[in-house]
């Protein structure tokens, strides 16, 4: 049996409004296994961001148990969450949320500045993972001189600077074109299956959720629907035109250069 | 921009506190120098007044005129009428019982003459005054020998009996002529040799802008042959000076006579007027002092608030960048002391330009924050700050308000107390800021 990462219990989060209290999240149960990449769909308010905050401790639960790494932080003091995060958590934002004022090292390097890390070892490692999400030769530069691609790059070396039990996702690929935002989703796939990164990524996008193992549909608060993705990264493509399928190593068919879909006889979303 | 603006805002303050102090220390200093100079003043003139117990002076005056000790002592007043008598009195007064000798004295103003600029509460006037003084001395061994009548403490020679067209002049003089022994002077057209040169400053203040030359030159260029303005009579004794005094303002009532205690009556008046005139320094100076205080305390609020709000603002701003941190593992320390150390930073940077403009610009902004100090009360003839072109006019003190290194030190401190104070709160804040809430923050 797979290890769990994340296991949550009966999950729920209220918001005050007024004298009402407004659900967001309903006894939410929920297991993600150490290795996995999961999507989590749903329509807007349907409670994606609060869980992914929950999740992430940026936000505390107001009921049930949510236990992270064998640690349960549902009731941890902020004292405490801080390490959590930083040791334990890997984020990424739909809107990158890099510092304008740092370069792409620094950027990188900002996690690790609070742990014991010696400069050197932190700049090398910012390096290293730089160049792991292709964006060697770019480590000098400042946000506004990259893409929003590359800036998504960047912010997914920075969730990974700590080497964090899990990834969590808000919608990475929203603010990317077509182009990037395969680009992105692969990336995250081959980190998955390279390094055996856990991923949960919080997305509306059925192309993009498709990429991952499993996706969890959320309606007011509650898992709804529970299916198996394509994990395509993992999953053979097909050339729409000349029928070839491929392991791509980009997303275009290398024979007629024409844009590739998933195979035909697999099962899609 | 931001921190620039801060930089400017907060040097400014830093520049006032480091200045404000330093034009009091200077205040201080020029009070305490006018209190010396008028100690040694009376000083010497008690001294001078106590040797010659036997003299009765007998100073030419169109009735009751200025009492000579007070024109003795203020020398600068101006409008002054000249008045001579013939010197033949001198030999009628030597007759007098017990009257032992009669020197007789002319003193006469120089034509050239200097411009000043007074103060007056009223406004600025430039007047005119005479440079120096002319001081014709009947150059007779015994006077010279027995009498104080020439200045001591002389570079070349003193005058000595059967001199003529030969000059003693005063220090500031030759420095302000730029002429040394063995040159010759023109006065009132006619060229005389500077035989000696005496230092004025150790000559109590009547002797600072005087030439010294024989009564009868004296009486030929500035055209009063036979005539002088003063005889300094000298008695046998203590006893017959009241009596001699009688007897001469009896017989020549267009003379001012002053006896020892005329002389000590008179001194004490001016030992009162130079009190009352510490006095309005002092209160001046005290209320200078409030004054200072109230301005640094308003400095430090001001720099105290900017440096909040500035923190403040900035923490509101960059609330999204706080969610950031916190989310990529920040504690809410080191959130803390991220800001804190950027308060620090900005007022240390302030007090480092404000040291740099105060240093700079002390006496001008002492001088502006700082109410002037009027010495002589609201008819006030001098103060602090006036200054004199004419090097033979001497100042009674004159403000250079130069700010201490430990002021300067302490400022650097106190500018990064009040950094790390203006920002406690508002980076307090900061590392209290809800992570998710943040990360909303647009």
């Amino acid at each position: 049996m797979s290890e769990a990462v994340l296991k949550t219990e009966n999950l729920s989060k209220t918001y005050p409004m007024g004298k009402r209290k407004v659900p967001a999240l309903s006894d939410l149960n929920l297991q993600v296994n150490k290795g996995e990449f999961v999507a989590v769909m749903g329509p807007s308010g349907s409670g994606k961001t609060t869980l992914l905050n929950v999740l992430g401790c940026l936000d505390k639960p107001t009921g049930g148990k949510m236990i992270l790494d064998k640690v349960d932080v549902a009731n941890l003091p902020e004292k405490q969450l801080y390490k959590i995060r930083r040791n334990k958590i890997g984020f990424i934002f739909q809107t990158f949320n890099l510092l304008p004022y740092l370069n792409a090292v620094e950027n990188v390097e900002l996690p690790m500045e609070c742990t014991r890390k010696p400069r050197n070892e932190r700049k090398q490692k910012a390096r290293e993972l730089l160049g792991l999400v292709g964006l060697a030769g770019r480590e000098e530069h400042r946000p506004q001189r990259l893409s929003a691609g590359e800036q998504q790059r960047v912010a997914i070396a920075r969730a990974l600077a700590n080497d964090p039990a899990i990834i969590l996702a808000d919608e990475p690929t929203g603010n990317l074109d077509t182009k990037n935002k395969f680009e992105i989703v692969k990336l995250l796939g081959t980190l998955n299956i390279e390094r055996g990164t856990t991923i949960v990524m919080v997305t509306h996008d059925n192309q993009v959720a498709s990429h991952a193992e499993r996706v969890l549909f959320l309606n007011d608060g509650r898992i709804t629907k529970e299916k198996q993705g394509l994990h395509l990264a993992k999953k053979k493509l097909q050339c729409p035109y000349c029928g070839s399928r491929i392991q791509p190593k980009d997303e275009r068919c290398p024979s007629c250069r024409k844009k590739l879909v998933p195979a035909e006889e697999e099962e899609s979303i | 921009m931001r921190a620039f603006l801060v930089i400017v805002a907060l040097s400014f303050s830093m520049a006032i506190m480091i200045s404000v102090p330093a034009g009091i220390t200077a205040n201080q200093e020029a009070a305490q120098s006018l209190t010396e100079n008028f100690n040694s003043t009376i000083t010497s003139m008690q001294q001078e007044i106590n040797k010659s117990t036997t003299l009765i002076e007998c100073q030419a005056s169109p009735s009751q005129g200025i009492p000579s000790a007070m024109s003795s002592a203020r020398r600068f007043e101006f409008g002054r009428t000249e008045v001579f008598i013939n010197e033949t009195v001198g030999d009628e007064i030597r007759t007098i019982e017990g009257v032992k000798d009669v020197v007789p004295f002319l003193q006469k103003s120089s034509e050239e003459t200097t411009s000043e600029t007074l103060n007056t509460p009223r406004g600025s006037f430039n007047i005119s005054t005479p440079l120096y003084t002319i001081t014709g001395v009947c150059l007779n061994t015994t006077f010279i020998n027995n009498y104080s009548i020439l200045p001591t403490n002389i570079t070349g020679r003193n005058l000595c009996e059967g001199d003529s067209g030969v000059l003693l002049m005063s220090l500031s003089l030759a420095e302000y002529y730029n002429k040394g022994v063995g040159d010759t002077v023109n006065i009132y057209g006619e060229p005389f040799t500077v035989v000696g040169i005496y230092n004025s400053t150790d000559q109590g203040t009547t002797r600072a802008r005087t030439v010294y030359m024989n009564i009868t030159d004296a009486q030929t260029v500035t055209g009063q042959t036979g005539n002088v303005s003063r005889f300094d009579v000298y008695a046998d004794n203590i006893s017959y000076v009241e009596g001699i005094a009688n007897v001469i303002k009896a017989a020549y009532p267009e003379l001012y006579v002053t006896t020892y205690e005329d002389r000590l009556a008179n001194l004490q008046n001016l030992q009162t007027t130079y009190t009352t005139t510490l006095n309005n320094a002092e209160s001046t100076l005290s209320q200078t002092q409030n004054v200072a205080t109230q301005e640094i305390i308003i400095a430090v609020a001001a720099t105290s608030i900017i440096v909040f709000f500035v923190m403040l603002y900035t923490v509101r701003e960059r609330t999204k960048e706080i969610g950031i941190l916190k989310a990529i593992g920040f504690s809410g320390w080191n959130i803390m002391s991220q800001f804190m150390l950027e308060g620090i930073l900005i007022s240390l940077m302030a007090g480092a330009v404000g040291i740099a403009i105060g240093s700079v610009g002390a006496p001008f902004l002492s001088s502006l924050l700082l109410p002037h100090m009027s010495l002589f009360g609201s008819g006030g003839r001098f103060q602090f700050g006036s200054s004199s072109a004419n090097p033979a006019v001497p100042e009674l003190g004159s403000v250079a308000a130069t700010p201490d290194p430990q002021i300067m030190l302490l400022a650097l401190g106190g500018a990064m107390l009040l950094g790390a104070l203006g920002s406690l709160y508002p980076a307090w804040r900061a590392s209290r800021i809800r992570p998710a809430e943040a990360m909303r923050y647009e």
